[in-house]
């Protein structure tokens, strides 16, 4: 079945490896760098904060979106079918985050950031979930036989 | 909708990995099938049918839900 839109399967590991090395650096960097945060703040749109947050979120949103959609092994329709589930359970997930986050916060900025994560991150969550569910009951039946 | 795949894999004698292959799904998908969780989409019942050498309607039927 022809599979319109995804990246090969190895892009999974290198969303995987993107988005793992990004975690240290940010553990490092709320480490050490917070105490620099406010006096090297400028007014440019390229001050140091602004270009750590920047890529590391790249790195983040990209691995993920790697993770996401990169092809199954066999990729056919029933994993079509999970897949286009999944996006639309993450899309109804995250409207509704959306809203009750609008409604009872004022942090624009982690609201974004939320919204960034959460559809992903849901869909990657709901997807292997039932790709995992399938594969139990396979394994079920074989241990019944 | 029903099917009886189960039982025309039991008299061709093939497992549900050989049909995947066969017919080039995964196994995963055979064992939805099976089991009424997934319901194929005509050209890959089309497919089922012929791996048996019968036409859809003996493999696949409706149910009264359908």
């Amino acid at each position: 079945m022809k599979s319109h839109f995804l990246f090969p399967h190895w892009f999974r590991y290198l969303g995987l490896a993107l988005f793992l090395i990004h975690i240290p650096i940010v553990i490092f960097k709320k480490e050490m760098g917070f105490s620099m945060h406010g006096e090297t703040e400028s007014d440019s749109l390229f001050n140091s904060h602004h270009i750590f947050f920047m890529t590391t979120t790249l790195l983040m949103a990209i691995g993920l979106f790697f993770i996401a959609f990169a092809k199954e092994r066999i990729e056919d329709e029933q994993i079509f079918k999970l897949r286009l589930d999944s996006l639309q359970w993450a899309i109804y997930v995250n409207y509704i985050l959306l809203v009750v986050s609008l409604i009872l916060s004022k942090d624009t900025e982690h609201i974004l950031f939320l919204n960034l994560l959460v559809p992903l991150v849901f869909f990657i969550v709901r997807f292997r979930w039932k790709i995992f569910q399938n594969n139990r009951l396979i394994n079920k039946e074989e241990g019944q036989v | 909708m029903k099917n009886n795949i189960r039982v025309e894999r039991a008299i061709k004698n093939i497992t549900q990995a050989e049909l995947a292959e066969l017919i080039g799904v995964s196994r995963q998908t055979i064992n939805t099938i099976e089991s009424n969780r997934y319901v194929p989409s005509t050209v890959l019942a089309l497919k089922i049918a012929r791996v048996f050498g019968k036409p859809v309607e003996d493999v696949f039927s409706l149910d009264e839900e359908d």
